[in-house]
């Protein structure tokens, strides 16, 4: 019983670290860049959302409908202002940039909020609990892995059906033969680090409310991210959820070990998957 | 543009390879001499700047590092601190724990490095491009949590060097003296000797461009792994150094990302691709670390800003602005052919 406790405290966990991974995926599908300074944003997000809430006095929900289109002004500024300069085949200067944006925004931060951890009050959601069979589940996990999984499958139906996705998926496979189609790939590449950063919104209040934040948590946040689309398998959405799924069950067991292990017990599970299968679960063998 | 006159005969026009340039015989005389005077430190300089030098040298050193890195390799790695703190590490179990002379676990220590980065490039060469970086930023996540847990390390309290208690501080300032200039010696000097060699022709063409380079015979998976463990063991000399002045070794100190921080800032801001690079941006941060240091937070704001400016605007740095105006390299790696006998000469 113990361990299949673990085994769901993972999953909710899991359902966490999904919402970091999505937008990484889908960035590095479509622009061959990782964004550094993932992780930075999760946690610049959360604090003006705690910000807005202590000073406006306002419950996680309006937090969410404030955070998320700021989110993704704040992708579109990212990719107009940072990441269109440097896509390009060369992973270098999308790595040194973003590298030195993460290194500003976490001192920026350090600045304005200081070092002390602070949370989202979720006037009561995040200690409430429903019983399923026999085991207590809270309720706000529940809620994390249901917008985890709704976020998930709404990303994969937009890439398949929708033009926006074709025209995504068209710029990834090739992106001077989706130019000759007529897909401009600058306004491509911007809507895609909208989205991802919109997720990150969504991603940040939910951080908040489950625990808590401080400026310096944002390359954790970013390595999460990186081992579940690792583990997942590079490229596909579903992978990427389902690698979040296996990290957050690694951690959660490791962390029933010994409170030491747990997040090692992660990281070690990202290698031995990288050691025997690169390509990861979900993704296509290299031929 | 005349026609190229053609020349019927196979024989070889008489032509002598010029490798060194006046800028580069200065500069040479001044390395030398400067390394002389890093040896000879305990004679001229308090303990204080001895400790200073020590950590413009580690700068040094593991900016030069990164740079074989990502700079000829063209394999961005952000957890070379994971080596550092391994020999550090190292280090501190041989001398402290099995009672070895630690100015001889110096050099033991960097067996763990070499033996470490081995198994790891096997593992992370997998992945492709930007995920690599991330990759070696886990497995130096996965060190330090390893030392937080490792009862052989004293796990999270971490470990003090108390054996160098048994030498007098002179003979510490001269031990660290040597250490020093031994590894200016090694990672600037082996790094030059290195560019200059044929590896050296082969990394250049590397870095230009990996597969017109494997296309042109260069074993470029080879080439990547030999620099990979190469790097590894550098950065370990440097964490070994470190942690020996330091006197102390924690997981936190041992596997600091500042040091990836520092490697980036010091060679994008220098110029990428360069020794002379490495020297400028160097110098660059540790004269501002002195001066900004205090300000703390707003200090490394700046810092990541100008890395990210350069990123996009001058991906050469500095050296890259000065030499595209002044052609004096100041570690010539170029061959250039002259004619032994002047063109005018031989016609008349």
């Amino acid at each position: 019983m113990e361990w299949f406790d673990a085994l769901v405290q993972g999953v909710l966990l899991g359902g966490m670290y999904a919402q970091y991974a999505l937008g990484m995926a889908l960035m590095f599908g479509v622009m061959r860049i990782v964004n550094i300074s993932h992780g930075d944003l999760v946690i610049l997000l959360s604090l003006i959302g705690i910000s807005i809430a202590t000073a406006w006095g306002l419950g996680p929900l309006p937090v969410l409908i404030v955070l998320v289109p700021l989110a993704v002004l704040m992708g579109w500024v990212l990719q107009k202002a940072v990441l269109n300069r440097v896509v390009g085949s060369d992973p270098l200067p999308s790595l040194i940039a973003t590298f030195g944006l993460s290194i500003a925004l976490q001192n920026l931060m350090l600045q304005i909020w200081s070092a002390n951890s602070r949370s989202l009050p979720g006037h009561g959601i995040e200690s409430q609990s429903i019983e399923i069979g026999g085991i207590y589940v809270g309720l706000l996990p529940l809620i994390v892995l249901a917008v985890a999984t709704g976020l998930t499958g709404g990303l994969d139906l937009t890439l398949k059906r929708t033009r926006f996705g074709r025209a995504l998926r068209a710029a990834s496979a090739d992106v001077e033969a989706a130019a000759m189609t007529g897909i401009n790939p600058r306004a491509v590449y911007a809507m895609a680090t909208a989205a991802a950063v919109g997720i990150l919104g969504f991603a940040a209040v939910f951080q908040a409310l489950r625990s808590t934040v401080a400026p310096a948590d944002g390359p954790a946040q970013l390595i999460y991210a990186f081992e579940a689309v690792i583990i997942g398998g590079m490229g596909t959405v579903w992978g990427a959820f389902v690698g979040s799924m296996v990290l957050g069950i690694s951690q959660a067991i490791g962390f029933r070990i010994d409170p030491g292990f747990g997040v090692l017990a992660g990281h070690i599970v990202f290698l031995v998957v990288l050691a025997t299968r690169p390509q990861g679960l979900f993704g296509k063998a290299l031929s | 543009m005349s026609a190229i006159p053609y020349v019927a005969t196979t024989e070889v026009p008489e032509v002598v390879v010029q490798r060194q340039t006046r800028s580069g015989r200065i500069a040479m005389t001044l390395a030398v001499l400067a390394m002389i005077a890093v040896a000879v430190m305990p004679w001229w300089a308090s303990t204080g700047t001895i400790r200073s030098v020590l950590v413009l040298c580690c700068y040094i050193a593991v900016a030069q590092m990164w740079n074989l890195l990502a700079g000829y390799a063209g394999l961005v790695s952000v957890g070379q601190h994971a080596f550092m703190g391994a020999a550090g590490y190292a280090l501190f179990v041989l001398a402290q724990t099995y009672g070895i002379n630690p100015f001889v676990a110096v050099f033991l220590s960097l067996l763990v490095p070499a033996a470490l980065a081995v198994p790891i490039y096997l593992l992370l060469h997998r992945l492709d491009g930007p995920y690599f970086s991330i990759g070696t930023w886990v497995v130096a996540e996965v060190f330090r949590l390893t030392a937080s847990n490792l009862p052989l390390v004293n796990s999270g309290a971490g470990m003090s060097l108390r054996v160098m208690k048994d030498y007098s501080a002179f003979e510490r300032n001269v031990a660290m003296s040597l250490l020093c200039a031994g590894m200016l010696l090694v990672t600037l000097g082996g790094s030059y000797w290195l560019l200059r060699s044929r590896f050296g022709l082969a990394l250049i063409a590397m870095r230009d461009n990996p597969v017109a380079a494997a296309s042109q015979g260069v074993n470029v998976v080879k080439l990547r792994f030999l620099i990979y463990v190469a790097s590894a063991v550098g950065c370990g000399l440097a964490g070994a150094i470190y942690f020996m002045a330091q006197l102390r070794i924690t997981p936190g100190s041992a596997f600091d990302p500042m040091w990836a921080n520092v490697a980036i800032f010091i060679v994008m801001v220098g110029g990428i691709g360069s020794i002379e690079g490495v020297l400028i941006g160097s110098l660059i941060f540790f004269i501002a670390d002195r001066w900004f240091g205090e300000y703390g937070a707003t200090y490394f704001v700046v810092l990541g800003l100008m890395t990210l400016l350069v990123a996009l605007y001058a991906r050469t740095g500095i050296w890259g602005l000065i030499s595209k105006r002044w052609d004096a390299p100041w570690f010539p790696i170029r061959r250039k052919l002259v004619d032994p006998e002047p063109l005018t000469r031989r016609i008349s």
